[in-house]
């Protein structure tokens, strides 16, 4: 589909920095109530995309455990947490070698997804798997759930049961535009624009490529719900361009103004990849440490009766040896 | 605040109230149903949800991706889709009958003035589709809608997909056969909106004869019937066709005058007609041009749809006789069988598996 003028994504799925604050505020605020009142957070899914919601425990027994409630994740862990199976997303896509269209349209319903949940209502490995297995359905390079399941030791009935609540939750808005597909078309035109020759074409080849390196950092971030996917795309190849020193980006972008019927006028549009930049620029990438602590706390907040159990298979792990951190990086056991 | 997330869920199940079943679609029951909110009636597909291997049906997915993005006046809305009682339902604006309905209905005189109109319809749908890179690879009368007001609109995107990417490999095993293109017919892998094209030529030359038009019982069969009303395609017309992976040779058999197979039609139908049945896709007309051809533009002009007439409502089967397939005509005989026996093998393109299954 080519057209992002008359798509869903541009109607719906592009936001203000305030919505998003809203939209992860209120996720977060919803599953901490959930967590007062109930002592767990996780929603349970069926395939047929049915919710169960926690049910209230016994108070007894809550009395009694009170002091080892769970604690709520805050908004900055939410983020970290997010932004940590974000990373997932792009190795997994890489270690299966899928197109970057595929990861990136697993990025967006993972994006879109985490717009109305919370971190600790769905769990955001079985959220993950399930958005790269529904990229590949939806752009027609399918995989099987079992061999996605197989091929990171994870259980693909999950992804399966995930399946149609992600659907849902995307409103079945399943065409996304991912800025790769621009930064071609830029690029096929910056040749004719400097009416490039042999260097000059070498050049833009770097260039092209750097700029798909930026596209991937991009789409870390939250840029993807903020800005359409075309200036994503300058911005990378911009940001690439102050590399490769290749062309004079200013009187590139007044080109294409002058050519095509944007709406916008230069100043927007160099205040959008101003903006976009400074969204890849201050993009903190979790630390292991982070995350060590948050996914604990998650994992009490989604199963509080794991917490005697992690405790003492901590103290079992303890005098073995430090753990590496590419252990670490691994997805949590049995979240 | 958890119940009123469940309330929610509720309501939108409420909102429709459900009718009589209206038949059985490619992947499920089709209703009829009244939608409390808007006060219209409309058909929700339900489709069967849980214990697949592969999750949700991959038909009813790539129906609703298209659907989703495709609004025009001749492309049936997808107005709703949520998932209930183990069920996925699609809910889709209420056509009252269909294309091939009209077609078979001995008590309608279709005038070459509805006939212009019904192609005039399907073109404006296909072209918004093309427009937007997407494939129909369904194209047949019973997937062309007819609304009370005849408006019609193009339905069942289950076999539709994206086009335009170099490279990517696609399934020639689409269409029904009788609407299939040559170049599908020689298992070609790589191909464009032609193909829906040479299946809308299919339906108007239906649309002239009252019967469809290339009743193929084989792929093989298929093409002699092809050959046998067009004449055998010589390499200059279509330099391609030699390197489609099926190719073959058949025995040269000459065309007869385009005329003398619609003797009904008009000079202007039959030059449209002969621009859109174009053997090499490459210089078939586009639905755009064809909207623009003077078939259109020439007297008589299309009939308005709201004058159209079209059958009773579907569900009211007393009229619908059993299509006649038994109406063979000679084909040319194929010269030099294919080598092995073409086994019909399904491509790795994506769901057709699925497809197959369901």
């Amino acid at each position: 589909m080519a057209d992002f003028q008359t798509s869903t994504h541009r109607s719906k799925w592009i936001f203000t920095p305030q919505d998003l604050i809203e939209k992860y505020k209120a996720a977060n605020q919803r599953a901490k109530q959930t967590l007062e009142k109930y002592g767990v957070t996780r929603i349970e899914v069926d395939a047929d995309g049915s919710l169960q919601y926690p049910e209230p425990q016994i108070s007894a027994k809550d009395n009694a455990e009170k002091r080892s409630r769970p604690k709520p994740l805050n908004f900055e862990e939410e983020r970290f947490m997010r932004s940590f199976y974000e990373y997932k997303i792009q190795e997994v896509c890489a270690a299966f070698s899928f197109p970057h269209k595929i990861q990136a349209t697993a990025l967006i319903y993972y994006k879109r997804f985490y717009l109305q949940w919370s971190v600790m209502e769905h769990h955001p490995k079985h959220i993950m798997l399930t958005c790269i297995y529904a990229a590949c359905k939806i752009e027609e390079n399918h995989v099987s759930a079992e061999e996605l399941g197989k091929g990171i030791a994870q259980d693909h009935q999950m992804i399966l049961n995930n399946e149609m609540i992600v659907l849902q939750s995307l409103d079945f808005d399943l065409i996304v535009f991912a800025p790769y597909r621009s930064v071609e078309g830029f690029v096929d035109d910056m040749e004719e624009f400097c009416q490039a020759k042999n260097d000059q074409l070498q050049m833009l080849k770097d260039l092209h490529k750097t700029a798909k390196m930026e596209v991937d950092k991009t789409m870390l971030t939250d840029a993807p719900l903020l800005f359409p996917p075309g200036q994503l795309a300058l911005a990378a190849l911009r940001r690439s361009n102050e590399v490769h020193q290749v062309l004079d980006f200013e009187r590139y972008l007044s080109s294409i103004l002058s050519r095509q019927d944007f709406s916008h006028v230069f100043s927007e549009l160099t205040e959008s990849l101003n903006a976009i930049d400074s969204w890849v620029m201050k993009h903190q990438v979790p630390t292991t440490e982070d995350m060590k602590h948050i996914d604990r706390k998650l994992k009490f907040c989604l199963d509080p009766s794991s917490h005697d159990k992690s405790k003492k298979r901590e103290k079992k792990s303890k005098h073995k040896s430090k753990r590496s951190a590419s252990e670490m990086q691994n997805l949590p056991p049995g979240a | 605040m958890m119940k009123s997330m469940l309330d929610e869920k509720k309501k939108v199940a409420d909102r429709y109230l459900k009718r009589q079943v209206l038949g059985e679609g490619t992947y499920g029951v089709v209703y009829k149903a009244f939608d409390t909110m808007t006060g219209q009636t409309v058909a929700i597909k339900r489709i069967r949800l849980g214990n697949y291997k592969e999750g949700v049906n991959f038909t009813a997915l790539r129906e609703i991706k298209l659907l989703k993005e495709l609004k025009d006046p001749n492309i049936i809305e997808l107005i709703d889709a949520f998932p209930h009682d183990g069920n996925l339902h699609l809910v889709f604006e209420f056509m009252q009958t269909d294309l091939e309905a009209v077609i078979r209905d001995r008590n309608i005189v279709l005038s070459l003035a509805d006939i212009k109109s019904y192609m005039q319809m399907t073109l404006k749908g296909l072209a918004y589709c093309h427009k937007k890179w997407v494939v129909h690879r369904d194209m047949k009368p019973n997937n062309l809608l007819i609304g009370e007001d005849g408006q019609l609109k193009l339905a069942d995107f289950g076999l539709a997909r994206i086009f335009g990417s170099p490279n990517r490999k696609l399934t020639h095993q689409v269409f029904a056969r009788w609407y299939r293109a040559p170049e599908l017919l020689f298992g070609a892998k790589q191909y464009g909106s032609g193909v829906d094209i040479w299946a809308v030529s299919c339906i108007f030359a239906e649309l002239l004869l009252r019967r469809p038009f290339l009743q193929g019982s084989s792929d093989i069969d298929q093409l002699g019937k092809i050959f046998a009303a067009f004449g055998t395609p010589k390499p200059s017309q279509w330099p391609d066709m030699v390197c489609l992976p099926n190719y073959m040779e058949y025995q040269y058999v000459p065309a007869p005058p385009l005329r003398t197979l619609f003797p009904t039609a008009t000079d202007d139908a039959l030059d449209l007609l002969a621009k859109m049945f174009t053997y090499d896709p490459r210089a078939r007309i586009s639905a755009e041009q064809a909207l623009e051809h003077r078939y259109f533009s020439s007297l008589p002009l299309p009939t308005k749809p709201a004058e159209l007439r079209i059958p009773p409502p579907k569900g009211d089967s007393s009229n619908s006789e059993p299509l006649d397939l038994n109406q063979q005509q000679s084909g040319p005989t194929v010269l030099s069988p294919s080598r092995k026996l073409r086994r019909v093998t399904l491509d790795h393109e994506g769901f057709d598996r699925d497809r197959n299954q369901s």
